[in-house]
């Protein structure tokens, strides 16, 4: 899991607005691995994911005047990206073939061949139960488990109450639960 | 509390978020219900597998390409891809310039009306001047404003313009060596659209392109982001070209140019003095440059200049606050590393690193 997302880099927020130039090379490489996290999660792919992480950012650049503050830059760009990743799948001619490479570096290589052909199986089938959630729930569980969310951060993120929040999550887990509950 | 009811806190158990009248509950039942403790375990298991899942890591080149693509186009740039799209490459564009340039000159000596002209324009030159003063016009202003006007004025137009230079010689000095001279500058600014990139190339003292550099980057930043970014996009998606393809491309030509020429936010950072200074003794030189390139670009950042300084290569690398301690330990496997750091609050560190052996 990620680190905790904290508290914005101080001042970044009001050197953007002023169009410092490198404040915005400054948020793209701040939270670079964050939105394309979220974005490969989601979506599986990491070309897929990149493509969407740049479109996160570009928004960002011009809507950057019109962000009133109200919510961190971290839980702004992340509620982008969401948003994205959610339109992207919902798209008709999004191709089903997806989802291989999404926990591809799940594993940590280990020299036992029998281990590590044990944990590939449990790996891929992390994989598979993942991407067989509802998108709200793998969303929120990506967030929270993945990414290292707090809740009142998913529900900034998400525009939703805490408490749908904690749901999602509930029926993530317990569904996760359920699809390994052979390697229990 | 009955076992669906304790069972619905295990996330919150998880996430460590119980109130403490929950967590008496829900300890309360656990302690009499093996049947929950199992499922609790199970559960645990679960979350922690998930949370075991590595976070991802951007691909290196990843910022480089989010730049490239949030700032309109500069418009020498924009004729050089025009340039290369029929090859593959910009070597082949920059050539097709120089052969425009060569008839030129052989086309001059071949007339006699068109040597008498010269000789009789002692005065600047007339027609043909705009666009080579355009060419070497420092500021970001016209840059960008021809950027766009180049782009809706479409291909054909810009080409016409672009070769027009070369075409009537009498406007311009007719000597080959200036010719090739001219070409060289048309090359220049085919891998490079910055404005000082004359005087930070032929520099090697990084205090120079330094001072020279502030003043252009305020203004020519306020000028990119003047032009709506969509446009650029737009217009380029509009091209049918795809925006990796763009940017591939963009970071090749950005190879091509001498480190120190780099644009943007490189200005900003050769301004500054470094916040991370080290020195690191390898037994190959050129092979811990690349690997110190290579090892900034992977953790986020990269490259931002090269010099020599007493006949030791320094590289100049920007690398994120948050990498700085992988960075440290990597670049310590490459051979003894020594720093001297300063301290900032800013996010991504100017490291000059002197290379020896």
């Amino acid at each position: 899991m990620r680190e905790a997302l904290g508290a914005d880099p101080p001042g970044l927020l009001e050197r953007l607005r002023a169009g410092d130039a490198r404040a915005f090379e400054e948020l793209v490489i701040a939270y670079q691995h964050r939105v394309f996290g979220v974005a490969l999660r989601m979506l599986g792919s990491r070309a897929e994911a990149e493509e969407i992480a740049q479109e996160v950012f570009l928004r960002a650049y011009r809507a950057i005047g019109e962000f009133r503050g109200e919510a961190r830059l971290g839980t702004w760009l992340y509620g982008i990206a969401s948003r994205l990743c959610l339109n992207r799948l919902a798209s008709p001619d999004r191709r089903l073939a997806r989802g291989d490479e999404a926990l591809a570096d799940v594993a940590a290589p280990t020299p036992d061949a029998a281990i590590a052909a044990e944990r590939a199986e449990l790996d891929a089938a992390l994989r598979a139960a993942i991407a067989g959630l509802p998108e709200d729930r793998r969303l929120v569980l990506v967030l929270r488990d993945v990414e290292g969310l707090s809740y009142e951060e998913i529900a900034e993120t998400l525009a939703i109450d805490p408490g749908t929040v904690r749901s999602r999550l509930h029926r993530a887990r317990l569904q996760l639960k359920e699809k390994l509950e052979r390697f229990a | 509390m009955t076992c669906t009811e304790t069972r619905d806190l295990f996330s919150v158990l998880a996430d460590d978020a119980l109130t403490p009248a929950e967590r008496a509950a829900l300890d309360a039942h656990l302690a009499g219900c093996a049947d929950c403790r199992r499922e609790l375990v199970a559960f645990g298991r679960t979350v922690a597998l998930v949370r075991a899942i590595d976070p991802a890591h951007a691909p290196a080149g990843f910022v480089d390409r989010v730049l490239a693509a949030a700032r309109p186009e500069p418009w020498p740039r924009w004729l050089a891809r025009r340039l290369s799209a029929p090859w593959p490459t910009l070597p082949l564009g920059a050539a097709a310039l120089l052969l425009i340039a060569g008839l030129a000159v052989l086309l001059f000596r071949a007339s006699p009306e068109q040597q008498q002209t010269a000789r009789d324009q002692s005065a600047p030159p007339g027609p043909a001047a705009p666009a080579p003063s355009r060419e070497t016009a420092p500021s970001g202003v016209s840059d960008s404003r021809e950027a766009d006007a180049s782009r809706d004025a479409g291909a054909s137009a810009t080409a016409t313009r672009e070769v027009a230079p070369a075409a009537p010689p009498a406007a311009r000095a007719p000597e080959p060596p200036a010719r090739a001279g001219d070409v060289e500058v048309a090359k220049n600014r085919l891998e490079q659209a910055a404005p000082a990139t004359k005087s930070a190339e032929t520099s090697v003292e990084p205090t120079t392109p330094a001072r020279d550099a502030p003043p252009a980057e305020p203004r020519a930043m306020t000028d990119r982001q003047s032009v709506a970014p969509s446009t650029a996009l737009e217009g380029r998606r509009a091209n049918g070209d795809s925006i990796a393809t763009d940017t591939a491309k963009a970071s090749r030509l950005r190879q091509d140019a001498a480190p120190l020429s780099r644009t943007g936010p490189m200005t900003g950072i050769l301004a500054a003095p470094p916040d991370v200074t080290a020195q690191l003794r390898a037994a190959d030189v050129s092979v811990a440059e690349r690997s110190l390139i290579e090892l900034a670009g992977r953790l986020g950042g990269r490259q931002t200049g090269r010099r020599i300084d007493g006949g030791r290569v320094v590289v100049e690398l920007a690398v994120p606050r948050e990498a700085y301690a992988q960075f440290v330990r990597e670049a310590t496997a490459l051979g003894p590393l020594s720093l001297e750091q300063q301290t900032t609050d800013r996010l991504l560190l100017s490291v000059a690193v002197t290379v020896s052996n």
